[in-house]
C-alpha cells in the first residue's frame, strides 16, 4: 500500500540531507571491502543479468487487455560474502477506449529491489536499500511470471507493501536435524516522493518453519505502519510438496485495515500419467481459490490501492506446458464473484526466463 | 539527520571490516564443499539432489544447469530470496555444479 501523502516535516527532513553526502559515505565506508573482495579464481561468482519477460491477454468482464513485461534481474556478487541484487519491472498494458479504437495504454516502470546483501554468517544476512517485503510467500518468492502457476495476481496481494526501503535482518538455518527456522525482520524508514522508488515508513517480520523431511512450510507476518493511521496487518502462509506427487501447494491468508482473506493453490504436474508421457510430463494443472472482505475502508479507497471494492470470492483454473527450461505457454480461466457483478477471467500467454552470464565462465 | 547519517556511516564502516576480515584465509566463507574421493562425491551429489528438491521444488521448477560460476551466482542470490541454511546451499551448489 504506497501513501502519496507525505507530511510536511518529513519532506523538511528529507530536503535538509544531501543525498550526494549520503551516497559519499556509503562508498567510502564501503570501498576497502569491496576492493578486498574482488579475485580472480576460475570458480568465483560471476556477474549475471537475468529475469523474465512475458506477453499475455487477460480478458476480464469482456475487457481485453494486452500485457508486454520484462522485468531484468542484475546480480552481482563480490567477494565470498556481498551481493548487489537489482529487480525493474517495465510493463505495457493495452487497452482499447471506451468508445472504440486501436489499443493503447501506458508503459510502467517499477523499480522492484535494490539491494546490498552481507552474508555475514551462517545465521546472519543484512540487506540495505529497497527489497521486496518479506510479508506471506507470494511476493518474494512466487511473484515472477515464470514461476508463479497462475498470471492473474492473488487478491490478496496489495494489503501489504511490495517494496520497502530502508535494512533488512533475514536468514536461515537449522533448530535440529527435522526442522529449518527462517526469519526476517525490517525497518522502511525511507519513503520517496519518487514515484519508482516509494515506500511506507513501517517495521514488520516473517517467522516460517520448514521440515524438510515431510516437505512442509508454515509460517507468519507482521507488519505496522509507522504513519498515516499506523495500522497493524498480519498473516499466515503454508506451503507443502509431498515426497511421492508433482504437487505444490501454497497458501496464505493477510488482515489488514483495508481488509481480509485468503487464498489457496495448487500446481500438479502430469509426469506420472503413462499415455502421452513425453507431452504429459511438461504438462502442468493449476487451480486457486480465495476470497478477500472488505475492510474498515471505502470502496473507491480499496481500489485504488488495488483491492476489490467490495466482498469477492474467486476460483480459477489453468494449464501450463513448459515448452523448454524457462519457456512456457499459459492459459487459464477463472470466475469472480461479488456483489459488484459476477465476471469472466480469461488468460493466454507466454512467460520466459533468460540467464545471462556478465563476465567469462570458462567452461 | 546528521546524527543519522553519522550512525549509519559508522555501521556501515563496521559492516566493512566485517567484510574485509571475513576474506581473511581463515573464514569459513559459503563455497563448493570438496570431496575427498568419488564415494564421497556420490553421497554429497545424493544428498544435494535432496536438498535440491525440498528447497528449490518448492517453488519453482528444476532449472536446467548452468556453468559452475554461474551457478555460484544465482545459488548465493536464492540463499538471500529463500532464506536457505548454509548447509542446504553448499550441497545445492555441489549437485548444481556436478
Amino acid at each position: 500500500m504506497k501513501s502519496s501523502v507525505k507530511s510536511p516535516a518529513r519532506r523538511s527532513m528529507r530536503e535538509s540531507a544531501s543525498p550526494w553526502a549520503a551516497c559519499s559515505v556509503l562508498i567510502l565506508c564501503l570501498l576497502p571491502a569491496f576492493l578486498s573482495a574482488q579475485t580472480s579464481s576460475s570458480d568465483k561468482p560471476v556477474p549475471i543479468l537475468t529475469g523474465s519477460a512475458g506477453y499475455f491477454t487477460f480478458v476480464t468482464a469482456g475487457q481485453t487487455q494486452l500485457n508486454a513485461q520484462v522485468n531484468p534481474v542484475i546480480l552481482v556478487p563480490l567477494g565470498d560474502h556481498w551481493l548487489v541484487e537489482s529487480r525493474a519491472e517495465f510493463q505495457g498494458a493495452f487497452q482499447r477506449p471506451p468508445g472504440g479504437g486501436p489499443f493503447g495504454g501506458p508503459v510502467n516502470k517499477n523499480l522492484d529491489y535494490a539491494q546490498l546483501d552481507y552474508i555475514a554468517n551462517p545465521y546472519l544476512t543484512v540487506t540495505l536499500g529497497r527489497f521486496l517485503t518479506p510479508f506471506g510467500i507470494f511476493n518474494e518468492r512466487l511473484y515472477p511470471i515464470w514461476i508463479r502457476s497462475l498470471q492473474q495476481d492473488p487478491l490478496i496481494l496489495p494489503l501489504s507493501a511490495e517494496s520497502s526501503d530502508g535494512m533488512m535482518l533475514r536468514g536461515g538455518f537449522p533448530v535440529n536435524a527435522a526442522a529449518n527456522l527462517s526469519y526476517a525482520v525490517y525497518v522502511s524508514a525511507v519513503s520517496t516522493d519518487h514515484n519508482n522508488l516509494q515506500s511506507d515508513r513501517s517495521v514488520g517480520g516473517r517467522m516460517g518453519i520448514f521440515l524438510p523431511g515431510s516437505r512442509v512450510e508454515v509460517g507468519a507476518s507482521w507488519q505496522k505502519l509507522l504513519q498515516d493511521g499506523r495500522t497493524n496487518a498480519f498473516g499466515f502462509y503454508s506451503a507443502w510438496q509431498p515426497q511421492r506427487l508433482p504437487l505444490n501447494m501454497h497458501s496464505e491468508y493477510a488482515r489488514s485495515s483495508p481488509g481480509s482473506g485468503y487464498w489457496v493453490d495448487g500446481a500438479y504436474r502430469l509426469s506420472q500419467l503413462q499415455f502421452w508421457h513425453r507431452a504429459m510430463r511438461r504438462l502442468e494443472v493449476a487451480g486457486r481459490a480465495e476470497q478477500f472482505f472488505s475492510g474498515q475502508i471505502g470502496s473507491n479507497a480499496a481500489q485504488a490501492l488495488g483491492l476489490p471494492g467490495v466482498n469477492t470470492r474467486e476460483g480459477e483454473f489453468g494449464l501450463n506446458y513448459f515448452l523448454r527450461d524457462g519457456l512456457k505457454a499459459a492459459v487459464s480461466y477463472g470466475r469472480q464473484f461479488s456483489s459488484d457483478g459476477n465476471s469472466n477471467l480469461w488468460t493466454v500467454g507466454i512467460a520466459y526466463r533468460f540467464a545471462l552470464p556478465l563476465g567469462r565462465v570458462g567452461q | 539527520m546528521r546524527l543519522a547519517i553519522i550512525i549509519a556511516g559508522w555501521a556501515l564502516a563496521l559492516l566493512s571490516v566485517m567484510g574485509v576480515a571475513a576474506d581473511s584465509p581463515r573464514n569459513n566463507a559459503p563455497t563448493t564443499p570438496v570431496a575427498q574421493n568419488s564415494a564421497q562425491a556420490e553421497a554429497m551429489r545424493f544428498e544435494g539432489e535432496k536438498r535440491f528438491r525440498a528447497n528449490c521444488g518448492r517453488c519453482h521448477a528444476a532449472p536446467q544447469k548452468f556453468p559452475p560460476r554461474m551457478m555460484a551466482t544465482i545459488v548465493r542470490h536464492m540463499r538471500v530470496r529463500a532464506t536457505i541454511t548454509d548447509e542446504d546451499t553448499r550441497l545445492v551448489l555441489f549437485y548444481m555444479t556436478q
